[in-house]
């Protein structure tokens, strides 16, 4: 079978490239226990300072690398020196939240000056081709091969025996104690990110010259690919980050070949998923790696939340039912309905994320499943709107707990990979079942809110029906906290162990607390189905997922106000910059990171 | 410390507030002997703003030439581009927006299904025509009257193009790689039922993802299926990317591509590997038509460079709307009445535009074929492909 060794090569090939990111990711990972989400951007960056360096200046290929690998290392510098450093030592949520917001502000710098359109970007790496099997591999593919490799051993070689390096490790292990002996951690951060982003800049480049294309929307996808892999591998170790892209590149050629392309993604995330479930330190990680994370306190840092007088509670809520009669912009009215729908979605994420602590990275697909619950139910089963959309409240509290239990025995980060893949799988079955969900072509003529006879059209009307649903499910969840269940899953969320030993299952609790999450979600997904006629799978994409988290560790963790205030700024920020035309998502980044800065406890504290 | 960085939180906050609220109510009505207005939603940031960025190089230009002799009725003519990066969530906005602004006459966009069709129910309502001039979905104008789409029909140009696959290039034994949304689904449904009714098998069709760059294993399965032709349902950068694997994978077949791909993008992007790729057009600039001549020539002039699809029909639409307002006036039911019944519109991409009142589509876009030689697109010369 010699397409079987066309599909090794293919995946290797892959893999390759998806290892120049892992890399990075993995060093940052390994030092500073962050998800950097900015890691795609500085990638993006790179290439583009290629593409200057290339066209504009003719400089030849060892030049070109050099003067990317500076300008991305001084670009990490200033990224761990402006946007992380400051929220050292607040709380370990903040930084995840912080490059996001880098991340956004980057890209659209990207896009200002280079616009949207895609680029070529020439090779300046010879066209040899070299016939291997069925196909070929060009010297492209064998310098992305020699780079990463030799990336991955002068890391090693620093880390082993260089000053720095042992004082990288050593932070890596311990902070604390590492400071104590003299280590000074900043300049280690410092050290840290520049070399990270100096790879992840270097590997712009080059898979930017290997496809002949760059965008400044290149940078998402590298993220979450990149964080797959150096999962697979072990979450900060560096060589695992190599050998788990490689294997996440095989599986995904291996899916093609087996069932098609449209499968890729959907066969790879489930090899994700029962590795972690089956090695959960990752295929590399080994006894030796990192020890379980959060232990007391440490992921989700304890605030003194801003508690709500009951007078002003009952007055915030008034002003809400009373605005659509102030307030006559039926624009300005819709934007608010998109904030309650949001507001439900941050609700239900911080349920989860903040009361039960397990950060979710997926919570998109609880829209997805109750947004395509409520169309179907309506549509063949013929189900009255105000029958279907709590029915499909429930299906999505079902579903989703049921999808995320093998993920219970996680922890940490890996709970938040787990998620994300889930949330991908979801999508990617709602696009490849068709006979039941009509695949990439979506539901269209989904009937409106109505009750009884009476369609909820106007901008007051949608209005109204989705404050009173959020009102009431907040109402709902804040009670649900101030019973024992929420002690008993904040119990649970900052020591598992202890929990344990007061005998309680943190399994049964964790599940109670996804099926509320998914219920609440679930709500909100139908009613956005019904409130737009028309949904496919991508309506709910990941990016939504990324938003929610943000508005959940905005508002402040677990903090049902909070939720809903950082659900009102993260809808109405982007529609009040429209002023501001092409600059309004650079503003809005900027004020999220600004947000984070000076509150990184969140707006309201965590409960 | 803490104290000071929260009294600086409530000032920060207050600062946007006030600012946000400065923004909504600033916006004055404004008074007679004012421009006439189409409101544009689309996608100017996220992962669809390159389509955004050429719509408006097709609108500028239309306007250019409009405004340039003497607007419509002595009133120039303009648009307000509204940023919805394509998500649902911001059209829906942006509708209410448009709908509820009385100097808005049209409304153009959004450019994907999901982001247009949500919206869809909010223009109906108000009886504001929303104009997509790139939805294909074939149910987008079933959202109701005031739902109008000039976009090029698939059951148009994908008959076309397995006519150009089988019968001119003489392929027999097609594969198909479609970009897996609807618009990629319901083309690829349609080109197979052509191909097999004008005598092809079609050996393999393969969808991928929309974020995909990586196509070598997909190209390996295609090639394991023993085609003759390789068909390209995608957009240009996609389809470069496509075209530069190919030969990754050893594969040396004939390839037709979409008039989606038809953009000097597609050229840069692919380099060396697009050279021999056959693709249709609606538009070609070499075409004797006088309103292909005015466009193209324009375009070149003002942009350095030549125009795609994505700017043609940006550029028709607008054409299209001002030659409605002329006739009929700024009323929006009068608009909506007048797409109906307006006749002959000269079109780059029709050359004449005469809708259908039920489907409120229009049908017969014209196609050239077109093949890549030394770089450029050149008009195909009838020469069949050396079969390997």
């Amino acid at each position: 079978m010699s397409s079987w060794f066309d599909y090794t090569i293919n995946g290797l090939v892959v893999g390759n490239i998806y290892a120049l990111l892992a890399v990075g990711l993995a060093l940052i990972f390994g030092v500073s226990h962050l998800i950097n989400f900015a890691q795609g951007s500085v990638y993006s960056v790179g290439a583009y300072v290629g593409l200057v360096c290339i066209t504009y200046l003719n400089t030849p290929l060892p030049l070109t690398i050099a003067i990317v690998l500076a300008s991305c290392g001084l670009l990490g510098i200033l990224i761990e020196r402006i946007g992380l450093r400051p929220l050292q030592g607040r709380t370990r949520i903040a930084p995840l939240l912080a490059t996001i917001g880098i991340s956004l502000v980057l890209d659209q710098i990207v896009q200002l000056v280079f616009s949207a359109q895609p680029r070529a970007l020439p090779s300046q790496v010879p066209d040899w081709r070299f016939v291997i099997g069925g196909g070929s591999i060009g010297a492209l593919d064998l310098l992305i091969a020699a780079i990463g490799l030799a990336s991955a051993a002068v890391l090693f070689a620093f880390l082993r025996f260089t000053k720095l390096g042992w004082a990288v490790r050593a932070t890596a292990q311990d902070r604390e104690a590492a400071q104590q002996m003299g280590v000074d951690v900043d300049r280690v951060d410092s050290a840290v990110f520049a070399i990270a982003s100096a790879l992840g800049g270097l590997s712009g480049l080059l898979v930017g010259m290997y496809y002949n294309n760059i965008s400044p929307a290149m940078s998402f996808q590298a993220t979450l690919k990149g964080i797959v892999a150096q999962v697979i591998g072990g979450v900060g170790n560096v060589p695992g980050a190599i050998f788990g892209s490689l294997f996440l590149g095989l599986t995904e050629s291996y899916g093609i070949a087996l069932f098609g392309t449209s499968y890729r993604n959907l066969f790879a995330f489930v090899i994700l998923i029962l590795v972690l479930i089956s090695w959960p330190n990752g295929l590399f990680g080994g006894r030796r790696s990192l020890p379980p994370e959060p232990l007391t306190g440490t992921f989700i840092a304890p605030s003194r939340p801003v508690l709500l007088p009951f007078w002003l509670v009952v007055a915030l809520v008034a002003t809400g039912l009373l605005l659509p009669v102030v307030v006559t912009s039926p624009y300005v009215i819709q934007t608010l309905s998109n904030a309650w729908l949001y507001g439900m979605l941050a609700l239900s994420l911080t349920l989860v994320a903040g009361t039960a602590g397990q950060i979710s990275l997926g919570h998109a697909a609880l829209l997805a499943i109750g947004g395509y619950a409520s169309a179907l139910l309506a549509l063949d089963l013929g189900l009255s709107v105000l029958v279907a959309i709590p029915l499909a409240g429930l299906i999505t509290g079902l579903i989703g707990t049921l999808l995320v239990y093998p993920a219970f025995g996680l922890r940490g980060h890996y709970v938040a990979i787990a998620t994300l893949g889930i949330g991908e799988i979801v999508s990617l079955v709602i696009l490849n079942w068709e006979s039941l969900t009509r695949g990439p072509i979506g539901i269209t003529g989904i009937p409106p809110l109505a009750i009884g006879k009476h369609d909820f059209y106007s901008a007051p009307a949608v209005y109204w029906l989705t404050f009173a649903v959020l009102v009431g499910l907040a109402l709902l969840q804040r009670r649900l906290l101030r019973s024992p269940l929420g002690r008993t899953l904040r119990a649970i969320r900052d020591d598992d162990v202890a929990a344990r030993t007061y005998g309680i299952n943190p399994n049964r609790y964790k599940g109670l607390a996804f099926a509320f999450s998914g219920f609440v979600a679930g709500v909100s997904g139908a009613i956005t189905a019904h409130l737009y006629s028309y949904i496919n799978f991508e309506t709910f994409t990941s990016q939504i997922s990324v938003l929610a988290l943000t508005m959940a560790i905005l508002g402040g963790l677990g903090n049902v106000f909070g939720a809903i205030a950082a659900a009102i700024a993260l809808v109405g920020l982007p529609e009040i910059f429209r002023v501001a035309s092409d600059y309004r998502m650079l503003i809005y980044g900027l004020a999220l990171l600004l947000l984070i800065r000076f509150r990184p406890q969140g707006l309201f504290g965590t409960v | 410390m803490k104290t000071r960085a929260s009294i600086w939180t409530v000032r920060w906050l207050v600062a946007v507030v006030a600012a946000g609220l400065l923004a909504i109510l600033g916006e004055s009505p404004s008074s007679a002997a004012e421009p006439i207005l189409l409101g544009v939603s689309g996608p100017l940031t996220g992962s669809n703003a390159q389509y955004g960025a050429q719509w408006k190089t097709g609108f500028d230009l239309a306007l250019d030439q409009i405004n340039g002799s003497g607007g419509i009725k002595g009133r120039p003519l303009q648009y307000v581009f509204e940023d919805s990066q394509s998500d649902p969530r911001q059209s829906v906005s942006i509708a209410q927006k448009f709908v509820n602004d009385p100097t808005i006459v049209a409304e153009l966009g959004d450019f994907s299904s999901p982001a247009s069709m949500a919206a869809s129910p909010i223009y109906q309502r108000a009886g504001l025509v929303q104009f997509g001039f790139t939805n294909s979905h074939p149910d987008f104008t079933k959202g109701g009257e005031f739902m109008w789409s000039n976009t090029v029909n698939q059951a148009d140009e994908q008959p076309a193009l397995a006519e150009f696959a089988v019968k001119r290039l003489g392929l027999t034994r097609l594969a198909v790689i479609h970009l897996n949304t609807d618009w990629g689904r319901i083309s690829k449904d349609i080109f197979v039922k052509a191909a097999k009714e004008d005598g092809a098998e079609v050996v393999a069709t393969e969808g991928f993802l929309p974020d995909e760059k990586d196509y070598r294993s997909t190209l390996v399965r295609i090639r394991e299926s023993k085609p003759d032709g390789i068909v390209i349902i995608a957009y240009y950068a996609d389809g470069a990317l496509i075209a530069r694997q190919l030969r990754s994978a050893g594969i040396k077949l004939p390839v037709v591509a979409v008039s989606s791909v038809y953009s000097p993008k597609f050229l840069e992007l692919g380099g060396d590997a697009v050279e021999g790729i056959y693709t249709k057009a609606n538009f070609f600039p070499e075409d004797p038509r006088p309103e292909v001549q005015t466009f193209v020539k324009a375009y070149q002039a003002k942009y350095g460079k030549d125009p795609d699809t994505f700017a043609a029909i940006a550029y028709d639409t607008v054409v299209l709307l001002s030659e409605v307002i002329k006739q009929y006036g700024t009323e929006r039911k009068a608009i909506r009445d007048g797409l109906a019944s307006i006749k002959d519109v000269p079109s780059v991409i029709y050359g004449r535009v005469t809708f259908d009142p039920q489907t409120r589509r229009v049908l017969g876009a014209k196609t050239i074929n077109l093949v890549i030689k030394n770089g450029k697109f050149a008009l195909w010369d009838g020469s069949k492909p050396a079969i390997n």
